[in-house]
């Protein structure tokens, strides 16, 4: 016997064209909308995964921003900001705070880089308390240090590459004139320590003249540690301020939440056509089957039966159609993923779309409860077709 | 869940300057240490192409960028070839199969006039970037460093250093041996400015020569000079 599954798919195959149209634009809504779930997702993940690999959480700075220390620099000012070393060891006593890594940026000028000269930075550092904030930095040659006083550096992969320099060679400090010897080149991160020059803290201090002298401190706070209550209270240290880098997270999520509400907006438009493609569609079909369906009544279906059969269409076509684009953002998410990256400002290192099984579902019950909900209408109306006035409408149609 | 929502809004203003000043910040850091987010080998490229090509060829009107590497163009196959004929193995994670060359190819009014062509060379400090440019026939008109870490850099970059090359050819620099330093012809008339900088000195030469002979293997050299060797 022919079930009502076999009836729903035979009358869909009877227009094909129509029929693929509406799977088509189905597809296309379940694709954006998973895409979109997807890179929702992805950038988050990503995003976390990037702020992790910083090591800490919070960074303490001398009061005033970096990026109008920048601007000073370039107009020939002194450029960075420094706090007192000392206050190393008040950060350090707070209760949430599970380990800390002073650091110390130092820029020169060096006219012998391109046409009118360039900068050049080191950044000082404490191997011990770096390293392990950054348990991922792992040596390609050579290793840390050799003393905190000594006149090495490590380089990260980029900067080694760079400047071609392998354990064993010399760097020059510009403007200094001071020799430095790379004991050890890291290997490759796909972070910003990868085009870093690395310098014991305490020699960069005394090559720089800035004994005592810090410009950030990197904080790693305990598990479960109240992480607003150690910034209020280093709020209140003087000439400093903190930077929780959860809030950069938030500022960037700020920013992209913008472009995803207007992408979201596009995906509800598009699966508002797409709805109105199925009600469409279905309707049509009820419209040329008039007579059809008043045969199936005549010969006993009941109304519920009309609407099963009806409802089954569109279910047929929402499933089909969910699947596809389903298929299609798999397929293209690396393709998204490239799109997305090159329109945002800021996109972090790695899959920017991840679509995952509950993502998948989460989508196929989304555009089948759509479907469902188109299919409505147009069951209902093929339901209440009366028999007779079916039949005797042929002449007429 | 938004820590800051219980905060005032003041507060609030706060965090968001702190943490714009924190992107500020590493994004400060990334562009001060030159930070590149290219996973491939490093190239060579002119700092400012529009300004040096018009520097090095005044009646130009446009140039064609070109990238070129050793595994694309010819592989393990190719390398060994520049490698014997530059005379000596690369080496070091700056000298890599992967590579990518940047070639500039000069216009005159839709009349090609020459190349501009750099390469990386290890330098006792750091990289040296060895550009030349050269016309048609292969001949070098300008010789430039465009980035040097040394205390003698300015020596090195000086006009009157770069003049030595001008004129020189491939079949030149193929009388020059980059391991022994043993050099006859135009080669001999090479003076190093700086004696205490003699590391420095034959970079800058098998750097010239190692630039000529990619040029060379690429296509981008008249055939005569290939008949030469």
């Amino acid at each position: 016997m022919i079930t009502k599954f076999q009836v729903a798919y035979k009358n869909l195959l009877r227009k094909r064209v129509r029929s693929f149209l509406t799977l088509i634009g189905i597809a296309l809504s379940a694709w954006v909308l998973v895409s979109l779930l997807g890179f929702n997702h992805g950038y988050e993940t990503a995003l976390n995964r990037d702020i992790d690999n910083m090591g800490f959480q919070l960074m303490v700075m001398a009061k005033g921003c970096p990026y109008e220390a920048a601007t000073m620099m370039l107009k020939g000012g002194t450029g960075l900001r420094y706090m007192k070393d000392s206050i190393l060891e008040t950060i350090t006593r707070e209760p949430e705070v599970e380990k800390t890594t002073p650091m110390l940026i130092q820029v020169v000028f060096d006219p012998n880089k391109g046409e009118s000269g360039g900068i050049a930075a080191y950044l000082g550092v404490e191997p011990r308390s770096y390293s392990a904030m950054k348990t991922y930095l792992k040596f390609r040659q050579g290793g840390w240090f050799t003393d905190q006083n000594a006149y090495e550096v490590v380089m990260g992969y980029e900067a080694a590459e760079l400047e071609t320099r392998e354990v064993g060679d010399m760097i020059l400090i510009p403007e200094k004139n001071v020799e430095l010897k790379v004991v050890g080149v890291l290997n490759r991160t796909g972070t910003q320590d990868d085009g870093t020059i690395f310098v014991p803290l305490k020699t960069l201090q005394k090559i720089f003249d800035r004994s005592d002298e810090l410009t950030t401190i990197g904080i790693k706070t305990k598990r479960d540690a109240n992480i607003n209550n150690l910034e209020e209270r280093l709020f209140k240290l003087p000439d400093v301020q903190v930077v929780s880098l959860a809030q950069v997270k938030e500022t960037i999520m700020g920013l992209v939440s913008t472009a995803k509400v207007m992408v979201l907006s596009i995906a509800i438009i598009a699966i508002l056509i797409a709805m109105v493609g199925v009600i469409n569609t279905i309707l049509m079909s009820v419209h040329e089957r008039f007579q059809e369906i008043g045969i199936l009544k005549t010969i006993g279906a009941m109304p519920q039966d009309i609407f099963k059969l009806i409802w089954m269409e569109t279910i047929i076509l929402c499933t089909t159609g969910g699947v596809m684009g389903v298929a299609l953002a798999l397929v293209l998410s690396r393709l998204t993923g490239m799109i997305i990256r090159h329109v945002l400002p800021y996109s972090p290192r790695g899959g920017l779309v991840v679509i995952d099984i509950e993502l998948i579902l989460i989508t196929l019950v989304v555009v089948l409860g759509i479907g469902l909900l188109s299919g409505l209408y147009p069951a209902w109306k093929a339901g209440r077709i009366r028999p007779l006035e079916a039949i005797r409408s042929e002449g007429n149609r | 869940m938004n820590l800051l929502r219980e905060k005032p809004i003041l507060f609030e203003f706060y965090n968001l300057r702190s943490s714009i000043c924190a992107g500020a910040f590493w994004a400060l850091l990334l562009v001060l240490i030159g930070y590149t987010d290219a996973w491939g080998a490093v190239g060579c490229e002119l700092n400012d192409p529009d300004r040096d090509v018009a520097r090095f060829f005044p009646k130009s009107t446009g140039y064609k960028t070109h990238y070129a590497s050793i595994l694309q163009r010819g592989g393990q196959a190719l390398l060994g070839k520049v490698e014997t004929r530059l005379g000596d193995k690369f080496q070091g994670i700056y000298e890599t199969i992967d590579v990518p060359y940047t070639i500039y190819e000069i216009f005159t009014n839709n009349k090609r006039v020459g190349y501009i062509h750099g390469v990386n060379h290890k330098g006792q400090f750091g990289g040296i970037q060895v550009f030349l440019a050269l016309d048609l026939e292969g001949r070098i008109k300008a010789f430039y460093i465009q980035k040097m870490t040394s205390k003698y850099a300015a020596k090195f970059r000086d006009p009157n250093f770069g003049k030595q090359f001008v004129d020189l050819m491939l079949k030149d620099f193929n009388l020059y041996d980059v391991v022994s330093q043993k050099a006859s012809g135009k080669m001999e008339g090479i003076k190093n400015p700086v004696p205490e900088a003699e590391f420095d000195f034959r970079a800058a030469l098998r750097a010239t020569k190692k630039n000529l002979v990619l040029l060379d293997e690429f296509g981008f050299l008249p055939q005569p000079s290939q008949k030469a060797e």
